[in-house]
Order: structure tokens, then C-alpha cells, then sequence
């Protein structure tokens, strides 16, 4: 129990921007998630890594309520966001997913125009009032997410007809447009080549100055480059989390170590 | 062992005849030949048909006429009110004028030979243009059926005047209006400007034309968007439990039933119940919207099956309700879709004719329908009562309006294909 002391110290280092608590999570009968408690900081990358089917993609998803649109999902327990509780009844989800934002495994822009594809957040949530404030936002996003160079001239084209990795950054771009606190991504490159998956790393490491992120990776390699923190899930349980020098040299459980060294996965 | 491993036994690449290979080969041929035959016979039989229809329904695109001298005389006709005018002693007239010094006989056969509408086509030329009273007025007015019919060819002089609907006399009179050069075909307008008639020589197609248009349109103003909806629903916001698997299982049945119970369900329940009135086009397109309606379903809810889930991810994932993930970006997608499936529907709406036939729609009606609630008959309702025309004029009159109605279908099909290559998209 060393380890949760060592989580403590890092709170009051910190500010903490999601605190879950118990979560459980059941897909009709079977039991996915089992008493996860994290604190996810303010302006760190976290990464969730663990064999496939240990949860981390599910419990990503219940932190932006993304399980609510499957049916069969139930999620108990407490995950607050700033002290809020998003899975309060007065919250809407649509609220929440604007100011947590989500990217996902397989670049899915939409079948709009690349300037479509990033103005659609803001649009929808009200955040321009003109065409020259929601021009600054797309450009702003695009700059961000290091493709506005690359296609500044064809903001019109459709962003279905980009490269698999600018496809992916333009995702990002279409996520950060609507001004999220938290961002997260679900195994994010795992649809890209290496040079892509290099861009999109080092976008990660950049956008850690505003937002907190949350990432979610099959690639141990990528969450000891990317991530300050990780978290080690297996088997539906949240194993170990601390800081990722720490999991990756000095993991505290026997699990994580043989999942590190190739043993188990 | 080492030996067998060492050198595999020789496969030649090329086909030596008699193998497996080779009846490989003879049964894709076999396969090839089958599908090739069921597309030439498919064809074929298009082409047959397409082929007795044109044959047997060209002469129903052209109309006898017989140009006459109608003297229009002012102590006959009141300019101030033409229309009163007794056009019987005008056309008596008009004989005397066209056959000069033809005998009393001969006189009535010529009134025969014009069709029962020629006083009338005088009566609305005068009435149009009534500074025409004191002239003698040259018109072409069609001929009745069997001179029609003479005129064509498909009355055999060489047949005994006993069988045959026209006598020597008559066929004289007629000879002599020919010889004058008064007698010409004419392309028929009157198959789309009138409305039915007892006479095949003044029977048009507007009744019917008008009276499908009514009922598609009203049956597509029902079917459309309470289809969409129920599709919307079921697809993307009805709980997945018993309750929805038997509306399923049901609205699927329901695409199967066949339509001439829609028809009797539409007697009792839209005349007899709701106190709707018979023959109307209103009703004609509740019935068939009853009928498309499961068809429009199932295609919608299954384009909007086709469209990949990360759409409706990427647009939740930026915060889009659900009713705008389903308007903005997984209805548009699945709009080529639906767009083929009302299509189908509406092309089988067009065609149906056993729900109209119990709710009244072949009845004989005069005039074209003025609202969707007036009388009114569709174009295969109009066929329907054509065919059981004795009259010889029908027969062709029937393969022509059979040739508007695949016309009709034909330009709506072109209309789908433009709206779906225009809605469509790509992702």
C-alpha cells in the first residue's frame, strides 16, 4: 500500500480534474469493471494500458458517458469531474462530452468538409455568435492540432479524403474545437503508421499545457513516451497506477511487472 | 520419406484436359452460360412485351379526323349566348355544306360517321371565338369508332356486310369524304387532355392521370414521413425487448399481406366507418400509404443499419444530442437509401390496382377530379375498366394507357436515380 501514499503526495502536488470512486461497470451479466478508483490530473497525460478486455476502454468510455448509449451498460459507483458528479441525473451528457472530449481508435471524420468537420462543436454549442469568431476557432484547432498547414488551402475538400494520420489530427482538431478541460483518446494510433503515430505523440505531449489526457494505448512503449502517469488495468480491476517512470521500472505488483515484461497480455 | 520431401511431384500449370482442373473450369462455364441465358430470356420477355403493347397501342396515339364545312349561321346561334344554340341543326347543316347535294340517307350516315363529340368540338371552337358566327367555320372533328377503325385498316372490306360493323352505304359515304380529301389521322391529343368517355374516339386519360397524381401524392405525404419516423424510432431510440421485436416481426408481415385485403380494410374502416367518400383519390392514398408504408420502413431502417456506428461515435464524442446525431449526420447518410425504397414503394403504388378496385375507384367518371376528394379513377384503374370495354376502339386504347403508365413509372424511377445521385455521399 505504498502505492496509494504515493498517490496522496501527488494530489496535493496536483490538481486533481477527475476522481472516480468504486466504479463498477456490468454489461448485462458480466461484470467489466470492478471497483476502479483513479485520480486523473489537471495537465497530465494518463495512460490506461493492460491486456485486451482488462476494461480500460470501458472505463474510459464512462468518463464521458459514452457507455450510456449501450443499452445493456451499467455503471455504479462515483466519478466526479471537478467535484461534480457526472452521472447525476441533472447533468446532461451532452454537456459533459462537450467539455470532455473523446477521440477515437479509428479516425472517423465526418463526410464533411474539413472546416465543417471542426466548426460542427462549436456550432452545435452555441460558442460563436459570427463567422469570423468560428473561422478563428477552426483555425485555431487546426493549428493546434499541427494540420493547418497542411491544409489550409482545401478547407473545403472533404475530410474523408485525407491521409489516415491527418485524418486522425483532424479528429483531434473536431475535438478540441469545442474547448474540452479533458480529452480522451482511445488507442488513438493504433490505426497509423509510425511516422503518424510520431506526429500524433508529439501533439499529445503539447496539448498536456491545457488540457488533462487521458490515453488509452496497447503500445507500452507509447505510454512510457507520452504519459506522465499510468494506470495498469487487468481483468476488469485497476491493478496499479502511479507515476509511469515508477510502473515501468519499479512496478510495486507482480501482475504489472510480467505485463511489462512480456510475460502476461 | 527424405525422397518425397526432396522432390515434390511435378504440377504443371498449364491444363492437361481431364483433371480437376478441368472440370473446374467446365463448371464455371456451365455457370456462366446459365446466368447469361437468364438475363437473355429476362430480356427477351421484356422485349416481347414492351413489343405486343407498342404493336397493339400505337393506333391509339392517332385519331381519325374528318375536316367540315360548318356554315354558322347567326339565326341559329345567339352571339350572345352560343353556347344555348341548338348544335344539332348546325351540324345538320354542316352536312348539307360538306356533302352539297347529298341525298337525306346520306345526310344521317355523315352524321354518323362524325364522332358524337364533333358538335361539341364546334359548340367550344364558336363559344371561344364568337366573332366566328356568320362565317363558315372549317374544322377537323374526330370520327366515331368504327370509321376510326376503317380508317386504320382493321375493318376488311372483303368480309360479307353481314359481319361487318359498317355497311356498303356507309363505307361509300365515307369513301367520298376520303376521295375529297377530308379525311386524315391526326395525332391523338384527346388520350391525355379528356376524360374517360363512353366513346373510345373522345376517352383520354386526364381523369386518370389526375386521379393517380392525387392519390400518389397523398399517399406519399402519409407514407414518407410516418415511415421515416417509425424507422428513426425503431432504429435508433426504441428499447431493444419484446415490445419492439413484435412490432418488428409485424410491420415485416405486414409488407407480405397482399393488397387487396388493404382494400377491404379501407372499405369498412375509411368509407364505411369513417363516412369517407367512395372513388376519392383522399382515399385511394390513405390505402396505399397503408400498403408503402412497410416497405418505406424496412429500407430506411435498413440504410440506417448501413451507416458505420463510428459516425454516431465521432458525433456524440463532440457533444451532439441524439437528435442531432440522428438529423445531421446518420439521417443525410442514409438518405440514398431511403430515397430507393419510397421509390420502389411509390412504383408500387402507381401500379396497384385491387385495393381501388373495392373502394370504388373504377367507376365511370366524366371529368377529371378538381380536389383529391371528387371522383376520380388512377391510370391502372383506368386500364382496368378499358379492358372490359367492348367497344373495338379500347382494345388499342388499353395497351396505350398500359404504355402512360410504364412511361409514368419510367420518368419517376429517372426522378429517384437524380435525388439519390444528388443526396449521395461518401465516407
Amino acid at each position: 500500500m505504498d502505492d496509494s501514499r504515493r498517490v496522496e503526495r501527488d494530489v496535493t502536488a496536483d490538481e486533481v480534474k477527475i476522481a472516480a470512486r468504486d466504479v463498477q461497470v456490468h454489461y448485462g451479466a458480466n461484470h467489466a469493471l470492478k471497483d476502479v478508483s483513479v485520480d486523473i490530473l489537471d495537465k497530465t497525460v494518463t495512460a490506461f494500458i493492460g491486456p485486451s478486455g482488462c476494461g480500460k476502454s470501458t472505463f474510459l468510455r464512462c468518463l464521458n458517458r459514452m457507455n450510456d448509449t449501450i443499452a445493456s451498460c451499467r455503471v455504479d459507483g462515483r466519478i466526479e469531474l471537478e467535484g461534480e458528479d457526472i452521472y447525476d441525473p441533472r447533468v446532461d451528457p451532452v454537456q459533459l462530452r462537450a467539455k470532455v472530449g473523446m477521440v477515437f481508435q479509428k479516425p472517423n471524420p465526418f463526410p464533411k468538409s474539413i472546416y465543417d468537420n471542426v466548426a460542427y462543436g462549436p456550432k452545435i454549442h452555441g460558442h460563436t455568435r459570427s463567422k469570423a469568431e468560428l473561422d478563428g476557432i477552426v483555425e485555431q484547432s487546426l493549428r493546434r492540432a499541427a494540420l493547418w498547414t497542411e491544409v489550409k488551402d482545401r478547407l473545403g475538400a472533404p475530410g474523408t479524403g485525407l491521409s489516415g494520420g491527418q485524418q486522425q489530427r483532424l479528429c483531434i482538431a473536431r475535438a478540441i474545437a469545442t474547448g474540452p478541460e479533458v480529452l480522451l483518446m482511445d488507442e488513438p494510433c493504433s490505426a497509423l503508421d509510425p511516422i503518424a503515430t510520431a506526429q500524433v505523440e508529439e501533439l499529445i505531449d503539447e496539448l498536456r499545457s491545457q488540457f488533462s489526457v487521458v490515453i488509452v494505448t496497447h503500445s507500452m512503449q507509447q505510454a512510457a513516451r507520452v504519459s506522465q502517469r499510468t494506470a495498469f488495468f487487468h481483468l476488469g480491476h485497476l491493478v496499479e497506477y502511479g507515476e509511469t517512470g515508477t510502473i515501468f521500472t519499479n512496478p510495486s505488483d507482480p501482475r504489472t511487472e510480467s505485463y511489462i515484461s512480456g510475460r502476461i497480455g | 520419406m527424405a525422397d518425397v520431401t526432396a522432390s515434390p511431384p511435378a504440377r504443371p500449370i498449364r491444363d492437361s484436359g481431364g483433371t480437376t482442373l478441368g472440370r473446374r473450369h467446365r463448371r464455371e462455364g456451365i455457370l456462366r452460360a446459365a446466368g447469361l441465358t437468364a438475363i437473355l430470356l429476362a430480356v427477351g420477355m421484356l422485349l416481347l412485351m414492351l413489343g405486343a403493347l407498342a404493336l397493339s397501342g400505337y393506333q391509339a396515339f392517332t385519331q381519325t379526323h374528318a375536316t367540315i364545312d360548318v356554315p354558322l349561321e347567326p339565326d341559329l346561334i345567339d352571339a350572345g349566348n352560343p353556347a344555348a344554340a341548338n348544335w344539332r341543326t348546325v351540324m345538320r347543316r354542316a352536312g348539307e355544306a360538306t356533302l352539297p347535294g347529298a341525298d337525306a340517307e346520306t345526310l344521317r350516315t355523315f352524321r354518323d360517321i362524325l364522332s358524337d363529340g364533333a358538335q361539341y368540338a364546334v359548340r367550344d371552337r364558336v363559344v371561344a371565338d364568337p366573332s366566328l358566327i356568320g362565317t363558315t367555320l372549317r374544322i377537323a372533328v374526330p370520327l366515331s369508332d368504327p370509321y376510326d377503325q376503317l380508317h386504320k385498316g382493321l375493318v376488311d372490306r372483303a368480309t360479307p356486310e353481314a359481319n361487318r360493323r359498317v355497311s356498303d352505304a356507309e363505307i361509300a359515304v365515307y369513301d367520298r369524304l376520303a376521295a375529297d380529301g377530308r379525311v386524315g389521322a391526326r395525332f391523338n391529343w384527346a388520350l391525355f387532355s379528356a376524360a374517360d368517355s363512353r366513346f373510345p374516339e373522345l376517352a383520354g386519360l386526364r381523369g386518370a392521370l389526375v386521379g393517380s397524381f392525387y392519390t400518389l401524392a397523398i399517399c406519399f405525404a402519409l407514407a414518407f414521413p410516418i415511415g421515416i419516423g417509425a424507422a428513426i424510432y425503431l432504429e435508433e431510440f426504441a428499447p431493444k425487448n419484446r415490445v419492439s421485436d413484435f412490432i418488428e416481426v409485424n410491420i415485416n408481415n405486414l409488407a407480405a399481406v397482399p393488397s387487396v385485403v388493404f382494400g377491404l380494410l379501407a372499405l369498412s374502416v375509411f368509407i364505411n366507418w369513417f363516412g369517407l367518400p367512395r372513388s376519392a383519390p383522399f382515399v385511394g392514398g390513405l390505402t396505399l400509404a397503408l400498403m408503402v408504408m412497410p416497405t418505406i420502413i424496412i429500407a430506411t431502417r435498413a440504410s440506417l443499419k448501413a451507416v458505420p456506428p463510428s459516425i454516431r461515435e465521432a458525433a456524440l464524442g463532440v457533444g451532439a444530442s441524439p437528435q442531432q446525431v440522428v438529423f445531421q449526420h446518420v439521417l443525410p447518410l442514409a438518405m440514398p437509401g431511403i430515397m430507393t425504397g419510397t421509390i420502389i414503394g411509390m412504383a408500387h403504388a402507381l401500379g396497384e390496382t385491387a385495393p381501388l378496385l373495392l373502394i370504388g375507384m373504377n367507376a365511370f367518371i366524366t371529368a377529371a377530379p378538381a380536389t383529391p376528394f371528387d371522383s376520380a379513377t388512377t391510370l391502372p384503374t383506368q386500364i382496368f375498366i378499358w379492358a372490359d370495354s367492348p367497344e373495338r376502339g379500347f382494345v388499342s386504347r388499353t395497351s396505350a394507357a398500359i404504355l402512360v403508365l410504364l412511361g409514368v413509372l419510367l420518368a419517376m424511377n429517372a426522378l429517384a436515380i437524380w435525388l439519390r445521385s444528388r443526396f449521395e455521399r461518401r465516407w
